[in-house]
């Protein structure tokens, strides 16, 4: 069967892994290969990364071409120049990786809160993202956002509708989308008056209004139901400790239901995959975000432990799961046989934290999705991007930072933790905890390359999670 | 050229809601056109006295031009071609170059879906799907569409949509996209158990289309799915999956997922668990090696009981 070889450098053939060891072999190819000149001229740092390329690479390459096969090699000969080398000349750490640039990332997140003019008229009903995405990204850098404080209460206190929810902006309809970057925007500002913003009698209607008979939520009144919509819901539901019974003017009462819950895991069960995937809705392709979106319901329904072998087949999805991380570049992509993204080093590198929490720890390859992050995800001028030749934006920046954060930090889920929150409605996810920063084999971070600490399910920092509910557990009535 | 509505006598008798931002400066705030800002305007201003017209049509598709990706504008559209009893064909026609602009847009996909239900037919869809994806081969919203159109015109007996499916994963083996429409219409999207006929004649199917690129994932996972489905054990796959990968000859692997499957057919024999541990090695050190952590947890598995996946 003929190997075309499908990368900027050669994988090496099998009899020569065999005889030559590992760090002699760069030489080795150096002298022999004259068609691969840049590996003349490798530093000492680059030889090492591109042999640890060598080292990770499937070493079986099919030769019938396809549209998607041409695809993935034109991609990986973009992105290899930058795990093989330093093309962008950022300044590297120990591991002679890039560090990660902190002060050029914290400066377009704050641009990203600022002003946009009017060509982006598109991102109109995406602001509450954007204020989601670079205020959790900020604290993944460790910065302080008390600054920002009342003008997050206020840009969603323009936001809140009438009947209940949060919109894109003044007077947009309710969304759940936009209703879950608004309250896990809120938790971060925090704060009585913040909290006090949101009228959460309201909200509990409109969330009724979004149950549907089959167990599932729509994202918004006469909009689609899909995985997103169940994840949104329930995180709602759990930080503002809001009644688990659906209002009484819910449609889905009408259909027997009673609960928010009532058919939701088994709703969450039937878009599992042929594959073991997670997707969107029933019958769909499992999908990276859907997954984190399921798990993360799961991970708030109960335990990890007994919601998710309850509802889903964990040994096929552990292997799709796995199967995601693309070889050699380490990333995740976030379908069978499409290109590495940086955003999915949290879509399915945040699924792990829930699936070790339900099996064992020690599944997944935390330093080759660290090393994709610091090496191929940061912008020459600031902020974090899908892959090189892509622009940064405020979505990558946050789901790259909660990517390295899931890779750097051992979160656990331990019942014996914060015993007296969560005990009432959707509680379980209050009881995680981390258990310091990982330190394997094939270690790529220096101490100031670490990002702080995110909650696994909710995605924000551990302390606007619990003050968050605290407040809502300790407030009568709505 | 920008179109206002302040000067125009037929909306004379509206008096726009103009965007109330007050007090402090809101975070992300976009400094709209005054063409926008003003659209918007009015649409608060209809939207706050329920009015559905054809004036209103028009405001929508304006805004619509604008911002493509404004949920609360397409809700509002529907709702008016519903009131006042737009043509849906005309909704159809005016929706497809929108489309086509806009591929990975929800809320697009969304009013499709609305107003391809209301009408009752999936005529001309067909080909309006196949026109998308000549662009965009694995769009997740058409794909997922299709799915829809499937189950809510029961397509799934029609020849014609295993015949396109198929033609998609000729075009295309590695389109796991097509794959999961395959799996759909022959056993996912159906009620009851898989036949072991039918289960058989895609398990010959499959076969055919590992062997034109054995590392190639999907149909791996298609084969091990209808497997799944008919409940037939994976050691069904033995010999075919032996072509790909052999334990005793370490150095002639084809696939990487065969060494996967093979670890589990031996797992589930009596006396093989070496030779299942063999596989997983394989692939931690050689075939595989950035999943080395996974199969090294599948290698511990073998030593408890009931490792089935």
């Amino acid at each position: 069967m003929a190997v075309p070889l499908r990368f900027s450098t050669p994988a090496p053939s099998s009899r020569l892994e065999e005889i030559i060891p590992g760090s002699d072999r760069i030489e080795e190819l150096s002298d022999s290969s004259g068609e691969y000149e840049d590996m003349g001229t490798a530093t000492v740092e680059e030889q090492a990364h591109i042999a640890y390329l060598n080292s990770v690479r499937i070493p079986i390459t099919d030769s019938l071409e396809t549209a998607t096969s041409r695809m993935d090699d034109k991609t990986a000969e973009i992105i290899l120049p930058f795990l093989e080398g330093n093309p962008d000349g950022f300044t590297l750490n120990t591991f002679g990786i890039p560090k990660l640039q902190r002060e050029s990332h914290a400066g377009a997140l704050e641009a990203f809160l600022g002003d946009y003019p009017a060509r982006v008229a598109f991102m109109d009903a995406s602001r509450p993202w954007i204020v989601y995405w670079a205020l959790q990204s900020l604290t993944a850098l460790g910065i302080d956002i008390s600054a920002y404080q009342k003008r997050v209460a206020h840009t969603f206190s323009l936001a809140q509708h009438p009947d209940g929810g949060f919109g894109g902006g003044y007077g947009q309809l309710p969304h759940l989308a936009c209703t879950y970057a608004a309250i896990l925007s809120l938790a971060m500002a925090g704060g009585t008056e913040t909290y006090e913003t949101i009228n959460r009698k309201t909200l509990w209607h409109f969330l009724g209004r979004m149950k549907q008979a089959d167990g599932g939520f729509t994202m918004c009144p006469g909009g689609e139901e899909d995985i997103r919509g169940a994840f949104c819901a329930v995180v709602i539901l759990s930080l503002t400790n809001l009644p688990l019974e659906l209002p009484p003017d819910a449609p889905a009462r009408k259909r027997g239901l009673t609960s928010f819950t009532d058919g939701l895991g088994e709703w969450i069960s039937k878009c599992q995959s042929w594959d073991g995937g997670i997707s969107a809705a029933p019958g769909n392709e499992a999908h990276g975000a859907y997954a984190f979106c399921g798990l993360g319901c799961l991970a708030i329904l109960g335990p990890p432990k007994e919601t998710l072998p309850k509802y889903l087949n964990v040994p096929i999805l552990i292997n799709w799961l796995s199967s995601r991380q693309c070889s050699p570049e380490g990333g995740y992509n976030g379908r069978t046989n499409k290109l590495v993204d940086g955003c999915y080093s949290h879509w399915v590198g945040g699924c792990w934290s829930i699936v070790e929490a339900a099996t064992t720890t020690g599944l997944w390859n935390r330093t080759a999705l660290a090393r994709y992050i610091l090496s191929a995800c940061q912008d020459e001028e600031a902020g974090l991007r899908d892959k090189p030749g892509k622009n940064s934006d405020a979505y990558h920046t946050c789901y790259n930072l909660a990517g390295l954060s899931a890779a750097q930090h051992q979160y656990k889920y331990d019942e014996n933790v914060n015993k007296g929150l969560g005990t009432g409605n959707l509680g379980a996810a209050y009881h995680w905890k981390t258990e310091g920063v990982y330190d394997g084999k094939n270690n790529v971070w220096d101490e100031g390359d670490v990002v702080k600490t995110i909650h696994p399910v909710f995605v924000i920092p551990y302390m606007s999670v619990y003050e968050m509910r605290k407040y809502f557990e300790e407030k009568e009535g709505f | 050229m920008p179109k206002f509505y302040h000067d125009d006598e037929a909306w004379a008798d509206i008096a726009p809601l103009p965007q109330d931002d007050g007090g402090l400066h809101p975070l992300a705030a976009i400094s709209y056109s005054d063409e926008y800002s003003e659209a918007m305007g009015y649409l608060r201003a209809v939207m706050a006295k329920n009015e559905y017209s054809d004036r209103v049509l028009g405001l929508t598709e304006h805004i619509i031009s604008m911002n493509p990706a404004h949920y609360t504008v397409w809700l509002y559209r529907a709702n008016t071609i519903s009131e006042i009893g737009r043509p849906l064909q005309d909704e159809i026609a005016w929706l497809n170059p929108t489309a086509l602009k806009h591929m990975k847009n929800y809320q697009i996909w969304h009013h499709r879906h609305t107003i391809i239900d209301a009408l009752g037919s999936a005529d001309g869809e067909a080909e309006f799907i196949s026109s998308m994806l000549e662009k965009d081969s694995k769009n997740y919203h058409v794909w997922s569409y299709r799915q829809w159109l499937v189950k809510r015109f029961d397509l799934f007996d029609k020849p014609e949509e295993l015949e396109w499916t198929h033609s998609m994963i000729e075009s295309d083996v590695r389109n796991n996209s097509a794959w999961n429409h395959r799996y759909y219409i022959v056993v996912g999207g159906r009620e009851g158990k898989l036949s072991v006929e039918l289960a058989k004649q895609e398990i010959g199917y499959t076969q055919a289309a590992i062997r034109k690129a054995p590392q190639n994932q999907s149909p791996w996972n298609y084969i091990l799915g209808i497997l799944r489905a008919a409940e037939l054990p994976k050691s069904t796959l033995k010999d075919f999956t032996c072509e790909f990968a052999d334990v005793q000859r370490p150095e002639e692997v084809y696939s990487s997922h065969a060494l996967d499957i093979l670890a589990d057919i031996y797992a589930e024999e009596e006396n093989s668990k070496e030779n299942a541990a063999k596989a997983l090695e394989l692939l931690a050190t050689k075939y595989d090696p950035i999943r080395a952590n996974y199969w090294n947890y599948r290698k511990g598995l073998l030593d408890q009981p009931n490792i089935a996946a």
